[in-house]
């Protein structure tokens, strides 16, 4: 975190904008992850909003309705702005989701934790996302959130890892987070990871170029 | 790829244009930058206009390049640039339609329609409307009720709007939401009043009744919006047409108090409303003109412009109420805007006196360069109208249209000055040789193919008959030397027809057609190899049949023949004759000068009503052998307009046979016939040979049985028969609500006025364009004449009219016009007796106490001399 930092103050004020895309399937909490993370929640530790973030909209969402198409949300954590495309996770759209691979910086993918039946589809969906031509090749790092830990017959995150056979993803940086969105549990851990993650690739990169 | 950058560069002309030569795979690959971080919003803003300008110039895109393109535009949504969000709606809208899953951006727009920045939401609501289907309607319906009655006026008119475009897709869901739009409707907004009213009225405008109560209610409660109150108006004077009611309702009344509203255009669209009424009394026109001619005078030149527009349409129909303003519109003719002056002048021309036209006339040239061609069709257009009231003042109007000719105009302005002195010569023989003369100097500088080959027909018709044809002949030779192929080759037809009819220009002319037959186009070529071996034969026959009167059969009957001839490998050649004839178009010689119509498009070649009728009678099995459809006759009502029952009666020639159509309609709702068949009693020696019964006729629902007849072939000179019908057929009693019928039911019959068959039935009409040719062509050998005393008719005219309807024949030269103050005339007919043969008919007519005829029959085929004299005796 130190170096982080630093390498901050370095360049300035200004953060480094990262596009991340948020996947699952449907009904798996996606949308709530996100409005979780918008502003509104850290505004104590991030003062208040500049000019240019005055149009997204700065306070979550009262209800949360099954997104169609996509979403874009931003927020800041303390060292990136975040750029998110919080897609939808019905089957009809989810073959949508590969326009946006491309620009990506991460993923977050989200599984509903109670939904053992569903599983399969969950591990469908991310293997077809693994091997598509635009992930395929890149060490875009990926973040899992185990979600609804707060349900009675909630699988761990081990159980749900080893059910979408997550030991299998030897070329990309992955974790798992068990989550619960509603109360934000564990979506500030993962997303301490990502960052870490983000920066770590950035200072590769740099260090590539120099 | 050059040569279509040279031709955009001609159309755009002066070049300021910065998107000209834009070319697409360019465009899409710059948008490519869209992808992206962080976004530069001048950049995709001028990608995107770009974009959509290549959209809006017709540019076609790929279903997998637009989908590419939309889904990087959808990153833009990221970016919270005012401009480029709203760019970024309007690139939705546009390619709604072409790209694929444009559904992606449902929540990103649901999200802004709902947000907190007003400028978004309205945008936003459009933009989603136009991606949404009917499946995905609902779930976006709860949030389309919350924007109608939304208190911004911006979010809310869209909300009303898009629902209305919504209607025509989903009728259902939309529905749903009248009580929101009965909200608005209440609104202070006046835009949203008005888009409320809208979108009411379209989701009720299927039931008359709720669209009244509607009405009453709101001319009752009283509305805020102007625009509101003239939709009233149309909707109010929709309904009175419709129900064509007296005009003591109160709806006549709403619009009446209208006249006095306080705001103009809601005055105007009452005026408006009024004077286009049909059936409207002097009493309740007079408010209405009142009120135009007040703002004839107003300073606002709009309404000015309303005023006189209005007026102008409606000259014709209330020749006596525009009257009243005329000395307001003399006024307007020397007002500053053009439009205007011009409208006032042709109001005046349509309601004007003979002794003012020149004083017009005159006022119109002096500004008519300064005005654009639409008004300046206008302008021919009340010439045109002008000279059909006063043939007197031909000369006046041919230099003024002959001065407009020379100006520069566009093809609409042309052709409506060609049309137009063409109908003049037609009316006015002594104005043939001007027209001509000033058409030829026309086509010497003439960029429209169309109308240069117009003008070389008519000179080809005219010409030879004028004392002076040999002057035309420059003129029509300079087309074959300049001109492209298709006036070269009319050029060339119109040559033949000098070479044929004047005997002192056939060597010259022949020695013009041997240069024509080196011409680098085959139809020329051909054209002229054809007329040059045709005029070498110097037969007048030859010259009649094929140079002056061209074929006569239907194109498409003839297109028909020819296929099913090369179908059946035979020995025998083609035959003519068994091809129908067509119809002649009855716009070639009518009496009046149609109206120079802008809007008449090149006329493509439509199957005639006799075409559909062959095809009908060819899908029954009964009738395939009879060969082809000769003639097909006028509808024949063959009971009064209100019975029971209603039939009408078609009779179809055959060579040898003829068809009854019976086209019969039940107006009783609780009957249901069966098996109607109509029997015939003929008088003569004809024989029913075959009855083809209509299986069912429910009520309302025409249908058709046929009467199949064979002519006597013993005796060809029996041509008229009368059949006394009766129509026979099975009632079944029914349920008038539900239209099932009773199990049993019982025969009756019911009589039908006479059917009678007469000489016209045997006869094709068949315009012989150069009569005097075609006489000489069939020749005399069938010549009989008869002199009859016509005692019960008085005057040429009249006589003219009934040999006409009674022979069937179609006149020729236009003699079915009596010139005035004449006491003789001479009418020639020219028709096609069934099985083909030539018949040409001419009657000198003498006018002394009653009128005395004398017929003169001529045919290829001596019974039909017969029979067209015994049946006028």
């Amino acid at each position: 975190m130190g170096l982080l930092d630093k390498l901050s103050g370095w360049l300035g004020l200004r953060k480094k904008e990262v596009n991340v895309l948020c996947l699952g399937l449907d009904n798996s909490g996606k949308t709530t992850i996100i409005n979780q993370l918008k502003p509104a929640n850290h505004s104590n530790h991030l003062g208040p909003l500049s000019e240019e973030w005055k149009h997204v909209s700065q306070t979550q969402a009262q209800e949360i309705v099954p997104t169609i198409g996509f979403n874009i949300e931003k927020f800041k954590s303390s060292s990136l702005s975040f750029t998110v495309f919080d897609m939808s996770g019905q089957s009809r759209y989810r073959n949508l989701w590969e326009h946006y691979y491309k620009e990506s910086h991460a993923i977050i993918f989200v599984i509903d934790s109670g939904d053992k039946l569903r599983m399969v589809v969950a591990k469908e969906e991310l293997d077809t996302l693994l091997n598509h031509q635009d992930i395929r090749s890149r060490k875009i790092p990926v973040l899992f959130f185990a979600n609804k830990m707060d349900l009675r017959d909630a699988m761990s995150s081990v159980k749900v890892s080893q059910m979408l056979c997550l030991e299998n993803i030897r070329d990309k940086p992955w974790h798992i987070c068990a989550s619960n969105a509603i109360k934000g549990e564990g979506l500030q851990q993962g997303l301490d990871w990502l960052q870490e993650q983000i920066a770590q690739s950035t200072e590769n990169n740099e260090h590539m170029n120099e | 790829m050059i040569k279509k950058f040279d031709k955009k560069d001609e159309e755009s002309g002066s070049g300021s244009n910065p998107f000209q030569n834009l070319e697409k795979s360019a465009v899409l690959q710059e948008a490519r930058i869209f992808n992206e971080t962080p976004i530069n919003p001048r950049r995709c803003l001028h990608i995107l206009t770009k974009i959509i300008y290549l959209l809006n110039q017709g540019e076609h895109f790929g279903t997998t390049e637009a989908t590419e393109a939309f889904f990087a535009m959808t990153r833009l949504f990221q970016s919270n640039d005012q401009t480029l969000r709203r760019m970024c709606y309007l690139t939705i809208k546009e390619m709604a339609n072409i790209s694929e899953d444009v559904i992606i951006v449902t929540s990103s727009l649901t999200k802004d329609m709902t947000g907190k920045e007003d400028v978004y939401r309205g945008p936003a609501i459009r933009a989603l409307c136009r991606i949404t289907d009917t499946t995905m309607l609902q779930a976006i319906e709860r949030y389309m009720k919350q924007a109608i009655v939304d208190k911004v006026p911006s979010v809310s008119s869209s909300a009303l709007v898009s629902s209305l475009h919504m209607v025509k897709m989903s009728y259902d869901v939309v529905k749903r939401w009248v009580n929101e739009a009965q909200e608005a409707a209440s609104s202070d907004n006046i835009m949203v009043q008005y888009h409320a009213l809208g979108l009411l009225y379209h989701l009720r405008k299927n039931d008359r009744l709720a669209v009244t109560k509607m009405l009453n209610k709101f001319t009752k409660s009283g509305l805020k919006s102007p625009f509101a109150y003239c939709m009233l108006i149309r909707i109010a004077s929709k309904l009175l047409d419709e129900t064509e009611g007296g005009h003591d309702s109160p709806l006549f009344d709403f619009i009446e108090s209208c006249l006095r509203n306080k705001n103009e255009m809601v005055v105007y669209e009452a005026a408006s409303a009024i004077v286009h009424m049909p059936n409207c009394t002097a009493r309740e026109l007079a408010p209405a003109v009142s009120v135009l001619q007040l703002f004839c005078s107003s300073p606002k030149a709009a309404l000015r412009y309303a005023a006189v527009r209005t007026l102008n349409k409606v000259a014709m129909k209330h020749p006596s109420a525009v009257t009243a303003c005329n000395l307001d519109l003399e006024n307007l003719i020397t007002d500053s805007n053009r439009s205007i002056a011009t409208l006032a002048i042709t109001t005046l021309l349509k309601t004007g006196s003979e002794s003012s036209v020149d004083r017009l006339m005159k006022q119109i040239s002096s500004f008519v360069s300064e005005i654009s061609d639409e008004f300046k069709v206008v302008v021919v257009q009340a010439i045109s109208a002008l000279c059909q009231k006063y043939p007197r003042k031909h000369s006046v109007m041919m230099n003024f249209l002959s001065n407009m000719l020379r100006d520069d105009g566009g093809f609409e302005y042309k052709r409506a000055i060609v049309d137009c002195i063409i109908s003049i010569i037609e009316e006015n023989p002594e104005s043939k040789e001007t027209g001509l003369a000033h058409l030829c100097e026309f086509i010497e500088d003439c960029e429209h193919t169309v109308l240069a080959t117009k003008i070389l027909h008519l000179l080809g018709k005219e010409g030879p008959r004028t004392p002076q044809p040999s002057k035309y002949i420059r003129f029509i030779f300079n087309r074959v030397v300049l001109e492209s192929e298709a006036v070269r080759a009319a050029a060339v037809s119109a040559l033949a027809k000098f070479g044929a009819q004047n005997d002192d220009l056939l060597p010259s002319v022949l020695v013009l057609m041997q240069r024509c037959m080196m011409d680098s186009d085959d139809e020329v070529r051909d054209r002229a190899t054809f007329y040059m071996n045709v005029l070498q034969q110097k037969q007048k026959a030859l010259n009649a049949a094929y140079i002056f009167n061209g074929l006569s059969v239907s194109i498409p009957g003839l297109e028909k023949s020819l296929h099913q001839y090369t179908l059946e490998p035979t020995e025998k050649p083609f035959d003519m004759k068994t091809v129908p004839l067509a119809t002649t178009p009855i716009t070639e010689q009518k009496t009046e000068i149609a109206p120079v119509t802008t809007s008449k498009l090149p006329e493509k070649l439509a199957p005639s009503r006799q075409d559909i009728y062959q095809e009908q009678l060819a899908s029954i099995p009964e009738f395939q052998g009879l060969g082809p459809l000769f003639k097909s006759s006028e509808p024949l009502q063959l009971t009064e307009a209100e019975t029971e029952y209603v039939v009408r009666c078609i009779k179809h020639t055959f060579a040898r046979h003829m068809v009854f159509q019976f086209d019969c309609t039940n107006t009783l709702n609780d009957q249901l016939l069966q098996k109607v068949v109509v029997q015939m009693e003929p008088s003569e020696s004809y024989e029913v040979i075959h009855y083809v019964p209509a299986p069912n006729l429910p009520y309302s629902q025409p249908s058709s049985c046929y009467t199949l007849v064979r002519l006597p072939d013993d005796d060809p000179t029996a041509v008229s028969c009368t059949f006394s019908c009766t129509m026979k057929y099975l009632v079944r009693d029914c349920d008038p609500n539900t239209g099932e019928p009773d199990d049993d039911g019982y025969d009756d019959e019911y009589v039908l006025e006479d059917v009678e068959v007469t000489v016209s039935d045997h006869i094709q009409k068949v315009l012989k364009p150069n009569f005097g040719a075609a006489w000489e062509e069939v020749g005399d050998e069938f010549e009989k004449e008869e002199t009859f005393a016509l005692a019960s008719v008085r005057t040429l005219d009249e006589a003219v009219g009934n040999i006409i309807s009674f022979l069937g024949m179609q006149p020729c030269e236009r003699s079915d016009k009596v010139p005035e103050n004449k006491n003789s005339h001479v009418l020639v007919l020219a028709g096609v007796f069934r099985g083909g043969h030539d018949t040409l008919v001419r009657a000198r007519l003498a006018l002394a106490d009653g009128v005395t005829m004398q017929v003169t029959v001529r045919s290829s085929e001596e019974t039909v001399v017969d029979v067209i004299l015994a049946s006028v005796g």
